[in-house]
């Protein structure tokens, strides 16, 4: 989810309603990054939309978020009566329509879905040879059609297509932006889950190495420590980090504002730093050892 | 007089007559004590253009106001003579129980001229002189003569400085040695040798007053205290030795005669590795909080002193890997009494020489094969063979083996390079260039800008000449205070703290910046002597490999120095002391100074 700073006078539609039957708990909850999946997916969707709601079904339990909430009237309806509902609850004319179990939202993507729906109704991603039609663009005009789908007992959005003007994003044109289809991983399995998790972890982390000197390196009994940390991560995140490992060094190399007096820390083996907002990037080695070189 | 006794002694060994001589006030405040006084003596009692061997030549002992007073760490003495090894000034310092009986002593300085008649040692009761034969200690080490005087003169208070079979045969990097200690740089052993003086032996009975003894006190407890904090883990946890893993890391570990900057080995020799496997017991100076000496056990069972200075030179910079048979050869400088730098850089480009092809094939000389560096040493320390030719240190030795042997011979001045890479630490290389007592990493903390990340180390620019020119004076202020630098990251501000304690000690108002000018002032003193002894501007260079070659491994992998980087970084520096181009001083610099010849 790279970070995407234009702001679209659109609605974003998280549909939460699910059943969950194969995951065996709510997917809507399941711990992701540090939060609840709907407050990871809802957080990163705020940062384009200027609107967004969230169609639960009828007792579902949520997190406080937020967005505008709707719930279905009937429970397990399916996807049509999930976008049905969002589009309703919608004021923007435009709607990009998601689920609460595709984690790897890509914003540069659906920014560009956004912008192709100008003379259509419909913009869908074909990805693999199948329409993706929770990851996709609606007008709220389409809201009657699905209406009527829904009496008809017609559950699959698709049918929705060949009735309107629909943009077909082929896989060609997605992975320009998203070369991996990373967008369309959802997780129905705790299999699916476990792997999501791994992905984002090697996708949002850095790794970088430590090697301890002197008096550090007898504390911890170590040379060498790997540790991983967050896209963007400074300093103080390996220091925290190395704190959390070896709590024998808090207080007698590391303190709360870094090292303590009497120690400081080498990138590479070429830049001497001791300020705790230094940014990182993966792979650097980080030296920590006495700042008196005197011999 | 608070803080000094006002007078020295003055011993001719070639008369045994004995003088004291009375010192003004004025004097001791323009340059304090320790390297500060003794450099002015030196500039004083040494004739122009002495042989370093010659009676003429004076060795110069100095105590200083701090020393005595209870203050941590100040237990230390000077030692300033002209060096047989590089024709300039030498300063060494050495510490512990020897630095506090010279105070008690009742005298400033202790100056020694002449040239006994046969092996003697100096014997100094308060005001009764003696000089005594020490024929039977010849050939016997600093250890042993220590403890065979203490015994003979039945004053199990007494002190003794000596040398060994090195200082006695003149090798030009012998040490003197008191209670394990040594001033170690530049020969002052040999020039004792020359003297025919074995040792001195010291007991007095003064006591030196200062000026407010509670605020004195006060400062000491709170430097004490400071002393005892993370800002000196390294020195109370480690030691020294704790410099060469991370050196290694950093690419600044000379290897190989400075071949690298890094040395495959280097984790087998690391100081943790050593206090893992082989760690002893920690020691310290008289009245010292930080303790910093480490002894490490050898196979056999025995002590052995290790600083990292020791380790890197008879390790990395021969090649050698194996720890035993360092401490086994600082073992053996120790017991005949030999600077382990020089002796380590000496033997180094024999090493180098050797494999060249350059040397006679009598006696084998290869890296890393600790045998050789073991059977070369007491061959040195004896003059024996090979060993007679290393004794001259490696700028003569190269002479005269000729073949363009001078490329591998790493000094400046004559006196060897010590452990760190000047290449990956330019501003070190000026400030090794530039030293007056040649390479030299105590009369200037250099390194510490390359070590700060304030400077980019890998890069020279003429702005480090101010950076070096700060470092040298603020050296000879801790030096001639004196203050060991292992406290020195103890002080927020050192010239305001420093000159807030000397005060409290002499009763002087003195302002940290009368302090800051004191340093300048020294500094300008050596050079001086430097100069009036045939300082050319060539000799403020380094070794030709340096400007040749770049380093090949580590992290500096690809980096040199070049020639002109070098004098850009010169001159930068000469201009940052108000010296002209060439690097001598204006006149309008020394009345500036008040210095007055």
């Amino acid at each position: 989810m790279d970070d995407h700073r234009t702001i679209a006078d659109a609605t974003a539609v998280v549909l939460t309603g699910g059943k969950s039957s194969r995951m065996g708990r709510p997917k809507a909850l399941l711990p992701f990054d540090g939060e609840p999946l709907i407050v990871h997916i809802v957080r990163h969707l705020k940062r384009v939309f200027a609107e967004t709601v969230v169609v639960a079904a009828p007792e579902q339990e949520l997190p406080l978020l937020p967005v505008a909430l709707v719930r279905d009237q009937v429970a397990y309806q399916g996807p049509v009566s999930g976008i049905y509902r969002g589009l309703k609850a919608a004021t923007k004319e435009v709607c990009f329509v998601t689920s609460c179990d595709a984690p790897f939202l890509d914003l540069a993507l659906i920014s560009h879905l956004l912008s192709e729906i100008s003379d259509c109704d419909v913009v869908v991603p074909l990805w693999q040879e199948r329409f993706q039609p929770l990851h996709a663009v609606y007008r709220r005009s389409v809201a009657p059609l699905l209406h009527e789908q829904l009496e008809r007992g017609e559950l699959r959005p698709i049918f929705l297509y060949d009735k309107v003007r629909t943009r077909k994003v082929h896989e060609d044109e997605i992975r320009t932006l998203d070369p991996e289809g990373m967008s369309f991983l959802n997780m129905n399995s705790p299999a699916d889950y476990d792997s999501a998790l791994q992905l984002w972890r090697k996708k949002h982390s850095l790794s970088v190495s430590v090697e301890l000197f002197g008096v550090a390196r007898m504390l911890a009994k170590t040379p060498l420590v790997s540790l991983d940390l967050a896209q963007g991560a400074t300093l103080a995140q390996v220091f925290s980090s190395l704190a959390d490992k070896f709590p024998v060094l808090v207080g007698r190399v590391i303190n709360s504002e870094g090292l303590i007096s009497g120690y400081t820390c080498n990138i590479n083996g070429l830049n001497f730093v001791r300020a705790p907002d230094a940014k990182v990037n993966s792979g650097d080695k980080i030296f920590i050892l006495s700042a008196d070189a005197g011999g | 007089m608070y803080g000094f006794h006002g007078r020295l002694l003055h011993i001719d060994l070639s008369t045994g007559r004995s003088s004291w001589v009375d010192l003004d006030e004025a004097r001791l405040r323009a340059f304090l004590g320790g390297i500060g006084l003794g450099t002015s003596l030196l500039y004083e009692f040494a004739p122009p253009a002495v042989d370093p061997f010659s009676a003429a030549n004076p060795l110069i002992f100095t105590s200083a106001p701090l020393v005595g007073t209870g203050l941590t760490t100040t237990a230390k003495y000077a030692v300033v003579t002209k060096s047989p090894l590089t024709g300039f000034i030498a300063d060494s310092l050495s510490s512990s129980h020897f630095a506090l009986e010279l105070k008690r002593l009742g005298v400033d300085a202790l100056i020694i001229t002449g040239q006994a008649a046969a092996m003697a040692y100096i014997f100094i009761c308060d005001d009764k002189v003696e000089i005594r034969s020490a024929e039977r200690l010849r050939g016997r080490s600093p250890g042993d003569t220590e403890a065979a005087i203490r015994t003979e003169l039945t004053a199990p208070a007494a002190r003794v400085a000596a040398i060994g079979k090195a200082g006695e045969n003149l090798v030009r990097f012998a040490t003197i040695s008191n209670e394990g200690r040594h001033a170690g740089r530049g020969g002052v052993g040999a020039v004792m040798g020359s003297k025919n003086l074995k040792a001195i032996a010291l007991w007095g009975n003064r006591t030196t007053t200062v000026a407010d003894p509670t605020g004195v006190d006060g400062i000491a407890e709170a430097l004490r205290e400071r002393s005892l904090s993370s800002l000196t883990d390294k020195y109370r946890k480690i030691g020294t030795v704790a410099n060469l893993a991370v050196f290694d890391r950093l690419g600044v570990l000379p290897t190989r005669n400075f071949q690298q900057s890094t040395f495959d080995q280097a984790e087998a020799l690391s100081g943790e590795t050593l206090t893992e496997n082989n760690f002893s017991r920690r020691h310290g100076c008289a009245a010292c909080t930080i303790q910093c000496e480490r002894l490490f056990k050898t196979l056999n069972g025995e002590e052995q002193r290790l600083e990292y200075e020791t380790l890197f030179a008879l390790g990395p910079l021969c090649g050698i890997e194996n720890p035993d048979a360092v401490l086994r050869a600082a073992q053996l400088c120790d017991h005949y009494g030999m600077d382990t730098i020089s002796a380590g850089g000496t033997v180094a480009w024999a090493m180098e020489c050797s494999e060249r092809g350059l040397l006679p094939q009598t006696q084998k000389l290869r890296f890393g094969q600790a045998d050789d560096l073991l059977a070369i040493i007491p061959a040195i320390a004896e003059r024996r063979g090979l060993g007679a030719l290393l004794a001259e240190g490696s700028r003569r030795a190269a002479i005269e083996v000729g073949n363009a042997s001078e490329y591998w011979a790493m000094h400046v001045k004559g006196l060897e390079l010590p452990g760190y890479e000047p290449r990956s630490l330019k501003t070190m290389a000026l400030g090794l260039a530039v030293s007056p007592r040649g390479a030299c990493h105590n009369r200037s903390g250099a390194y510490e800008a390359d070590f700060s990340g304030d400077v980019d180390r890998l890069q020279a620019d003429p702005g480090r000449g101010a950076i070096v020119a700060a470092s040298e004076d603020y050296a000879a202020v801790l030096d001639s205070l004196i203050v060991c630098k292992f406290l020195r990251k103890c002080f927020s501000d050192f010239y305001g703290e420093g000159a807030a304690l000397l005060s409290k000690v002499t009763g002087w108002d003195c302002s940290g910046a009368e302090l800051k000018r004191i340093g300048e002032r020294i500094h300008n003193l050596k050079k001086l002597f430097n100069l009036r002894e045939g300082w050319r501007a060539a000799d403020d260079w380094l070794p030709e490999r340096l400007l040749s070659e770049t380093l090949p491994t580590g992290v500096a992998q690809g980096v040199g120095l070049s020639a002109n980087e070098l004098r850009q970084m010169i001159g930068g520096y000469y201009r940052a002391r108000g010296w002209d181009d060439n690097g001598f001083i204006p006149d309008e610099k020394l009345n500036e100074l008040r210095i007055s010849l």
